[in-house]
């Protein structure tokens, strides 16, 4: 039963949505739930400003299907390249130079979670759900859960998420550095395209880009390579914009 | 001069001087990088003070003139001078009243410890003129703020309060405006001789808290 792909991808003003569109789970089938292909389709568009991710329907994503789970470790390498697959489908998505949202309305277990963690900003409605229920099937997360987890909330309080298995709320989930925001009840999505629109209307591309870019080398590079690649960045957006008050001058 | 320093009992105050905005002008960045060269070969500082003379701490770089001068080596300078500050040997606190906004709050973001007015307005509009902060306030606001949360506000450009700076992990004190600078000296004083690179959370409970919750 893998298919996958069953996400749609919509453009509207310069955002790209992606919805994950298999309600009401909107369960994912196989970890790399958007082929990195076709995700790199949707994206190219190079006056895109932003991503949100949601999900179909009133839930965000119930995440992986287990059966299909236990299916593939029949094989173990089967298994672990689908795993690898899914990894570096959210790394893509984690490193994008554009802001990357996701909306969260009610169920977000498991690779919902996971898919979540790795966008840039959470939002989720205050009656939203967040668990790793994993260890109740004697499983763990297995795409990039237990390393993002402890970024946001600390090593004990992941400790106790992941082992307990337990649901916690859209509030428990902002004490604890889990979301960023949180939206009226099952307005996440409106939630969230407000605020990317603060965040990206009227700012041209490449100054979204170059900001994003400079963010992501913060976390990545050498403090002194991070403050070089700064440098470049920031004197080519000066150039550009002197360049434009001279045009609009003459 | 449009850096203005004097020593007192050991502190070295260092003000923003070109009110009422603070301005930070090329001449301005020029004249810091001098001057912290020269506090670098001062042995008997125990501490700095920035501030802005006047109502405000600073407005930020001048746009125009920024606009007109800018190549990698101007940056690199300005970068280079707020690097020279934050590897003193000794603590450099911001004492932030009023407007702390672009260049000047990426200075704030290079002291060690940040005082901050209740009225204080502060923020990183560069993205709101179509550029982008360039000295460092990028990995700054990352680290002491997270990553989400630089994205929305460097986005947004937005200005922010100080109780929300607090919040967010970008101010250590917030306390009315007429003690900001008193208390900057006040803290400065109860500090130890210190060694390089203090112990910031303890610094702050040990040494600031007991002096803004007495007063």
């Amino acid at each position: 039963m893998i298919h996958r792909d069953k996400s749609t991808f919509e453009l509207i003003d310069s955002i790209g949505i992606i919805s994950l569109d298999d309600p009401p789970a909107n369960a994912l089938s196989i970890p790399e739930f958007i082929s990195i292909r076709l995700l790199h389709q949707w994206i190219a568009n190079p006056s895109l400003k932003g991503l949100i991710i949601r999900g179909e329907g009133k839930n965000f994503s119930a995440g992986g299907n287990l059966e299909a789970i236990f299916n593939a470790s029949g094989n173990p390498k089967t298994l672990q390249s689908l795993m690898e697959d899914g990894i570096s489908l959210l790394k893509t998505i984690e490193n994008l130079d554009i802001p990357v949202i996701a909306a969260i309305n009610r169920v977000c277990f498991g690779g919902g979670l996971e898919i979540a963690l790795a966008c840039h900003i959470r939002i989720a409605s205050e009656n939203a759900l967040l668990a790793f229920p994993e260890a109740n099937f004697n499983l763990m997360p297995g795409m990039g859960g237990t390393v993002r987890l402890p970024a946001y909330a600390g090593f004990s309080q992941s400790a106790e998420m992941i082992l307990g298995g337990d649901m916690i709320d859209a509030l428990n989930a902002k004490e604890l550095g889990i979301v960023d925001h949180i939206a009226p009840k099952d307005q996440a999505f409106e939630y969230a395209w407000t605020l990317m629109q603060k965040m990206t209307h009227d700012r041209p591309v490449k100054v979204i880009r170059s900001i994003m870019k400079a963010l992501k080398n913060a976390v990545e590079l050498s403090h002194d390579e991070a403050m070089k690649e700064e440098t470049l960045l920031f004197c080519s957006l000066a150039r550009d914009e002197a360049e434009r008050r001279k045009n609009e001058e003459a | 001069m449009t850096c203005q320093w004097t020593i007192e009992q050991r502190v070295g105050l260092l003000t923003m001087n070109q009110p009422p905005s603070n301005t930070m002008t090329m001449r301005f960045f020029e004249e810091l990088h001098v001057l912290v060269r020269e506090i670098s070969t001062m042995n008997d500082l125990k501490a700095i003070v920035i501030s802005g003379n006047g109502r405000h701490y600073s407005s930020g770089a001048d746009i125009n003139e920024l606009l007109q001068n800018v190549d990698q080596r101007t940056m690199c300078d300005n970068y280079h001078a707020f690097i020279m500050l934050e590897q003193l040997e000794i603590p450099v606190i911001s004492a932030i009243r009023g407007v702390c906004l672009g260049s000047a709050f990426e200075l704030a973001l290079f002291s060690r410890f940040r005082i901050c007015a209740r009225d204080a307005v502060l923020g990183l509009p560069e993205s709101t003129f179509n550029l982008m902060p360039g000295i460092g306030g990028i990995q700054r606001v990352a680290a002491l703020a997270g990553k989400a949360k630089a994205i929305e506000i460097i986005l947004r450009g937005i200005t922010f309060s100080a109780m929300d700076a607090l919040e967010m992990g970008m101010v250590d004190a917030v306390v009315p405006g007429n003690r900001v600078i008193p208390l900057s000296m006040e803290f400065a004083n109860a500090l130890p001789e210190i060694v390089y690179k203090p112990d910031r959370e303890l610094c702050l409970h040990k040494f600031l808290k007991p002096l803004y919750a007495t007063n």
